[in-house]
């Protein structure tokens, strides 16, 4: 039971969120873009294009022009999302010592780390339960959302509630213990879970959306990125370069002449304009 | 069915090549087109796949703010296919259905996709809005061209791109009655200014073709005329060809085929001449799909291309106005403000023009589509389209008073007055930027 909770089951979700994600990738990009779809105005060079898909991705500007209320909701998400991902990393990684590196003592780094952490998870939550607020209160979004909507909120919410949970003081988690089990797992020599209820709901249900991701919308973190490539893509100029490839297979213009053209009347025109 | 178009007839649909699928090979082969589609383009799966149904679109929407009508949310819309793509090509929506939201290929898919994929003008307004950028429109030509295929599409549509193909313009005029009308127009324009100002067709060994909509020949005159004049007092050499009469190009609305064979006349067309500029007319979608298609639909076009505004704009300079004394607005028609990036050039043209130009709001690539867009026109569409076209005449209403809408577009052309009688603002005029610059133009003997 250890091997298969401590192991098999990560091993298995990181495997399929790695290769789930990469082929459904994979399938898209296989396909070509047939005609520019660049969308107006577009930016300028590819310095310009990185600039505005990040600046787009950092601030989420294209909500923010539409729709204040949703955005504060999204953006405090991802936000925190991003914060909480790289608290994991380094609060594991230096055992909350991390900001001992920007100077601060060892009480001070374990502080602010719980705090930070702390704050971050009850920003997530509370993000969390207005989008799926939002989805029900607004009566067009709920009519056209469908359960997988609902189930990723839920399945977010309750990975960010165990989470704060497993900090409290009647689910008390022994840090250094998640500390050297996550040690173990990722160098490959997995080791039995923590016996901590708590954190085994937490890495159970974290593995869980492991295994949703690719299967789930989930994926427009992705399909944002592919998509928007597309769209800023500079237009095309005419008369086209020699050196320009063909976009796709349906660009090459067939040898056979345009029967239509055949059939126009031809009449001396030259008559009625000298 | 809940739309009131009128669909092409099979013989119709025989004369552009398609044979018509019916009853029960229409699932199998609807299917097939789907799956052909999807390795055809990306932007189909990739924009199907990635909306989380947020509901942002729901508020850019003209066709959802003028009608009211659920499915016409762009997501909705969208979701008309992406729900049987989930259910026929995605792995979650094949074994967990109605989690996913799949739904099976019914008896009723094909009459909500005409319907609805029929009341969107592609105008990419969801497209700006969008966190991800997902262009609705691009879902909805893969609908329409999949319909086509089946056999599926408005006898309006169909008859237009007939005449492209037959002629190489949308009224099917040919050459005889096209000399005709030119030489009429001239007659017109030694009336109005006592000059010689001609309009030359086919003519040999010509720099310039000028491609306008062949609605300049009749309704909107007064463009092809403005034109006329601005290339006579420019001293251009320029011509128009009688085997590609047409800058609309309906292909795009509903076959990429026949987008394909008419922007493929085109090069044809611009050879015969021997011309090396090729400026195409006010035409929003025709615009895009020369701009932005050639190159993928026909591969290296060896002319160079622009666009009747910005060829102007840049030689204002040469140019000598008396304006004219109104209050004058301009419409950005979708496909240029947000399919090809043309903006400017008609403002600063109008400013030269008219005494008074007012900005409407939201306006650029902000703007709200004028709900006659993607081949819409027919008049059995006509309430539809009025309700489509509701967010425009509110843009114009706040504008009041005002003396002109300058609509660089054909279907813009023939929308916006409609709208206007329909909202009770008959007193405005419309018509195109190049008419107005025409009739500004003071022209030397």
């Amino acid at each position: 039971m250890d091997y298969f909770l401590g192991a098999v089951i990560p091993y298995t979700a990181c495997m399929v969120f790695i290769f789930g994600t990469a082929l459904r990738v994979v399938s898209w990009l296989k396909a070509p873009v047939p005609f520019h779809l660049t969308l107006f105005p577009a930016p300028i060079g590819a310095m310009g294009r990185i600039r505005a898909i990040f600046a787009d991705v950092l601030l989420c500007g294209s909500l923010f022009r539409e729709d204040k209320a949703l955005w504060l909701r999204v953006w405090l998400f991802h936000f925190s999302f991003a914060l909480i991902i790289a608290g994991h990393i380094a609060g594991i990684y230096y055992l909350r010592d991390q900001f001992v590196l920007i100077g601060l003592t060892h009480e001070a780094s374990h502080t602010l780390s719980r705090f930070s952490g702390a704050i971050a998870g009850v920003i997530i939550t509370i993000s969390l339960l207005l989008l799926l607020w939002g989805r029900l209160a607004n009566p067009i979004v709920r009519k056209l959302s469908v359960p997988e909507d609902f189930f990723t909120l839920l399945l977010l919410i309750s990975i960010a509630v165990t989470g704060i949970l497993m900090h409290l003081p009647g689910f008390r988690v022994n840090i250094s213990e998640v500390r050297s089990f996550m040690g173990r797992l990722i160098f490959f020599e997995p080791s039995a879970l923590p016996r901590s209820p708590m954190f085994i709901a937490h890495f159970l249900l974290v593995n869980l959306l492991l295994i949703y991701f690719p299967f789930s919308r989930l994926l427009h973190s992705v399909g944002y990125f592919v998509n928007r490539v597309m769209l800023t893509e500079a237009a095309p100029i005419y008369p086209t370069p020699a050196t320009k490839t063909l976009r796709s297979p349906f660009a090459e213009v067939k040898a056979e002449p345009d029967a239509s053209l055949s059939r126009r009347e031809t009449l001396d025109r030259e008559a009625l304009h000298p | 069915m809940n739309t009131p178009l009128h669909l092409a007839k099979k013989e119709a649909m025989q004369s552009i090549g398609i044979e018509c699928a019916n009853g029960s090979a229409q699932k199998t082969k609807a299917l097939e087109l789907m799956n052909e589609f999807r390795k055809f383009s990306r932007s189909l799966s990739v924009m199907l796949e990635t909306c989380t149904r947020c509901g942002v679109c729901a508020k850019a929407c003209h066709s959802y703010l003028g009608t009211e009508d659920f499915n016409n949310i762009p997501a909705a819309r969208a979701g008309l296919m992406r729900d049987i793509f989930n259910r026929y090509f995605s792995w979650s929506g094949r074994f967990f259905r109605k989690f996913a939201g799949s739904r099976e290929f019914d008896k009723d898919t094909l009459d909500t996709w005409v319907s609805y994929f029929y009341q969107c003008t592609v105008c990419r307004r969801c497209a700006v809005f969008c966190p991800f950028g997902i262009d609705t429109g691009e879902i909805v030509l893969a609908g329409r061209n999949i319909l086509t295929r089946l056999g599926i599409a408005p006898g309006f549509i169909v008859n237009i791109g007939m005449n492209e193909l037959e002629t190489g313009n949308n009224t099917g005029i040919r050459k005889p009655a096209i000399i005709d009308s030119c030489s009429f127009l001239e007659e017109e324009l030694r009336e109005e200014t006592g000059l010689n100002i001609r309009i030359p067709v086919d003519k040999p060994q010509t720099e310039i073709l000028y491609v306008p909509s062949s609605s300049e020949l009749f309704t909107n005159a007064d463009s092809l005329m403005g034109a006329a004049k601005i290339f006579h007092f420019l001293g251009i050499d320029w011509t128009l060809s009688s085997s590609l009469l047409e800058a609309a190009n309906y292909g795009l609305h509903f076959n990429l085929d026949i987008m394909k064979r008419h922007n493929h006349r085109l090069s044809t067309a611009a050879a015969e001449v021997g011309a090396t500029l090729v400026i195409q007319g006010e035409c929003g979608h025709g615009w895009r799909a020369a701009r932005m298609y050639s190159e993928g639909a026909n591969g290296p076009f060896p002319y160079r291309m622009t666009h009747i505004l910005p060829f102007v704009e840049e030689r204002l300079a040469d140019l000598s106005f008396a304006k004219l004394s109104m209050r004058a607005t301009l419409h950005d028609p979708c496909n240029y403000a947000r399919g090809a990036g043309l903006t400017e050039s008609p403002r600063a043209i109008l400013r030269e023009c008219v005494t008074d130009f007012v900005e409407m709001t939201p306006n650029r690539e902000k703007n709200f589509c004028c709900g006659g867009g993607a081949g819409l026109l027919m008049d059995e569409m006509l309430d539809i389209r009025m309700r489509l076209g509701k967010m425009k005449a509110e843009q114009i209403k706040s504008l009041l008073p005002l003396d002109y809408v300058a609509l660089p577009c054909a279907s813009c052309k023939a929308q916006v007055p409609l709208l206007l009688k329909h909202y009770g603002m008959d007193e405005i005029a419309t018509g195109g930027v190049i008419e107005l610059a025409g009739k500004a133009l003071v022209m030397r003997p």
